[in-house]
């Protein structure tokens, strides 16, 4: 008798999202099957995204193998980023961590100032992460957003405390958001829900919140796992959303992470295959050699 | 549907300082309030009351008993207080509650055989709550017959699933779920039993405004699979007239999210829309959130 698999046909699919305009595009999500179902019937139109992340400030603490790749560029957020570019990114991550009230309080203006500067002169689309200050946030955010008025880039976190100021200035100025929540799924379809009420939908990633290994992953590949499920399965419009892993500043907190290179490496290695293998669509890095060891595992 | 008026519950601030400044005023306002807007049982939630236990039962008993006529609900875990408040109840009490847990077993089931009571019996047991349907009727079916053995006929027992919040994450609607099937087949599985449940707790933690409908519209889900009685809020009109059919409509369209058939929104009232919101997320044709009714 002859065996035919089984092939599931999903009534859902995770929007597709653009990044950046002109020759600095980049597409995400548009699937319709789960994570690497490729048995399944469907496709996956743009495979996850690698990012390396800079930071608008030297790093507080130094992990030695974690400076090394960078040299001395690391004092300068534009060198820092273009030389993320020789590794082979898909995009930068820049950080506004400067802007937190309890680091340097860095004034709107001037980050936003950083921004448009890194735009013009990096190749690859640009993403936008505010300190997490959601005061200081619902500041610097909307400033950003205003000065790179049409150049559609990714913006967040949109918090639940701030996405009415912060939603609005990415609607206005033709940005694409990051909707956080703090790991849980209810909250998480809420904050989508509310923000679709003015911005469309096609506009919105999801910030799940990525936790690293050993210090609740479990969370984080779980939720994820579920919000494909949802949106693909039960075409739940709300979860239906590409999925943003922003994993490698909570990996480098680690002790393990911090105690010698490669254990640091596979650390953040493990942590974004696993997040990866749930679905993420963008996986946000810190060391350039996960990058390649990532890229070696999955075979791209 | 029986209700049980929950509003005498020791959580409430006014009703703790009441019982512990003995002050009959409050606690016999409660009474009557709930009395006059259709009560069938006052519940007496005192917790596990461990300090004075035969007075303040006595007391509180008597302190009842002088505002209404109805029968009373004694709620605790405490098997000694339950009897201390049993010796004084004039009607049929209802014990609130025993479990499938060995203490209980021993302690507050024969209670009901020695007062000639009615039963809560929860599908609690030592390990805790049974996660699966089927680990629910097993469990029940356990300590009922246990309970029979005891010579407690099924017709004094009230069964009790255990309602969980609807929006602990992914789970809750599960839960809900199963509750009603549970209550659904209940009846097949230990026929004349009674059942009940702590309604209220399908709503615990989310917004205060957003309970009442939540409460309201699981209870005519409950009540349409054969749900006995619940442990209520009596002071909640609108849900007391849905209990006594006087919301047909509503009732209606609940029903049809029930049965999965598709509900034309265009032509409802906004009331009616947000019924069948809610019917849909306890039912888990969609995902929980506080922003239910807003999609």
């Amino acid at each position: 008798m002859e065996y035919k698999a089984p092939k599931e046909a999903y009534k859902g699919a995770v929007r597709e999202v653009t990044i950046g305009k002109g020759d600095k595009t980049m597409k995400v999500g548009g699937e319709n099957i789960l994570p690497l179902h490729f048995f399944d019937e469907g496709s996956l139109p743009n495979p996850p995204k690698f990012v390396l992340e800079v930071l608008d400030m030297e790093p507080a603490e130094k992990t030695p193998h974690l400076m090394e790749p960078f040299g001395d560029v690391i004092s300068d957020p534009i060198k820092w980023a273009k030389k993320c570019e020789e590794f082979g990114v898909d995009a930068v991550c820049l950080t506004l961590a400067s802007t937190d009230p309890a680091e340097k309080d860095t004034s709107a203006e001037a980050a936003a100032q950083l921004v448009k500067r890194m735009l013009n002169e990096i190749k690859k689309p640009l993403i936008v992460y505010g300190s997490g200050d959601e005061k200081k946030d619902a500041e610097v955010l909307p400033r950003v957003a205003q000065v790179c008025a049409g150049e559609n880039l990714l913006i967040g976190p949109v918090q639940k405390e701030n996405f009415e100021v912060v939603g609005k200035a990415i609607l206005d100025n033709g940005h694409v958001a990051i909707a956080q929540s703090p790991l849980d799924i209810n909250l998480l379809k809420e904050l989508n829900v509310k923000l679709c009420k003015f911005l469309p939908p096609e506009r919105v990633i999801i910030d799940p919140l990525s936790s690293a290994l050993g210090y609740g992953i479990e969370y984080s590949f779980s939720l994820i796992e579920r919000v494909k499920q949802i949106g693909i399965i039960t075409k739940d419009s709300m979860t239906m959303m590409p999925i943003i892993a922003n994993l490698g500043n909570e990996c480098w907190k680690t002790k393990q992470a911090k105690e010698n290179k490669t254990q640091g490496l596979l650390w953040e290695g493990m942590t974004a295959l696993s997040l990866y293998l749930a679905g993420a669509n963008i996986l946000i890095l810190r060391h350039p050699e996960t990058l390649k060891l990532i890229k070696e595992t999955i075979g791209r | 549907m029986i209700i049980i008026g929950e509003n005498i519950h020791v959580i409430a601030k006014d009703v703790s300082v009441a019982l512990r400044e003995r002050n009959m005023q409050v606690i016999q306002a409660l009474a009557r309030e709930q009395t006059q807007a259709g009560a069938n049982y006052i519940d007496l939630n005192v917790g596990p009351m461990k300090k004075d236990t035969e007075e303040t039962m006595k007391w509180l008993v008597n302190c009842v008993q002088e505002a209404t006529d109805l029968p009373l609900s004694i709620d605790t875990m405490n098997p000694v207080a339950t009897e201390a408040g049993l010796k004084f109840c004039k009607k049929r009490a209802l014990i609130n509650s025993a479990s499938g847990k060995t203490d209980s077993k021993a302690q507050m089931l024969p209670l009901a055989k020695k007062y000639n009571c009615d039963v809560v019996v929860s599908v609690m047991t030592d390990k805790g709550m049974p996660p699966e349907i089927e680990t629910k009727i097993e469990s029940i079916m356990e300590t009922v017959s246990h309970a029979n053995e005891l010579g407690i006929p099924n017709e004094d027992i009230w069964v009790d699933p255990i309602i969980l919040p609807v929006s602990t994450a992914g789970e809750g609607q599960r839960i809900a779920v199963g509750n009603l099937e549970f209550i659904k087949i209940i009846q097949d599985v230990l026929p004349g039993v009674k059942s009940t449940v702590g309604l209220s707790n399908v709503s615990n933690g989310i917004p205060a405004h957003l309970r009442p409908i939540l409460n309201r519209t699981y209870l005519v889900m409950l009540g349409r699979n054969g749900l006995y009685s619940a442990i209520a809020d009596p002071l909640d009109q609108e849900l007391m007239d849905l209990v006594k059919g006087k919301m047909p409509k509503v009732t209606d369209l609940i029903y049809k999210v029930m049965d999965g058939e598709e509900v034309d929104l265009a032509s409802l009232s906004q009331e009616e829309v947000a019924y069948v919101k809610t019917a849909s997320v306890l039912m888990a044709q969609s995902l929980y959130s506080d922003a239910w009714l807003e999609i």
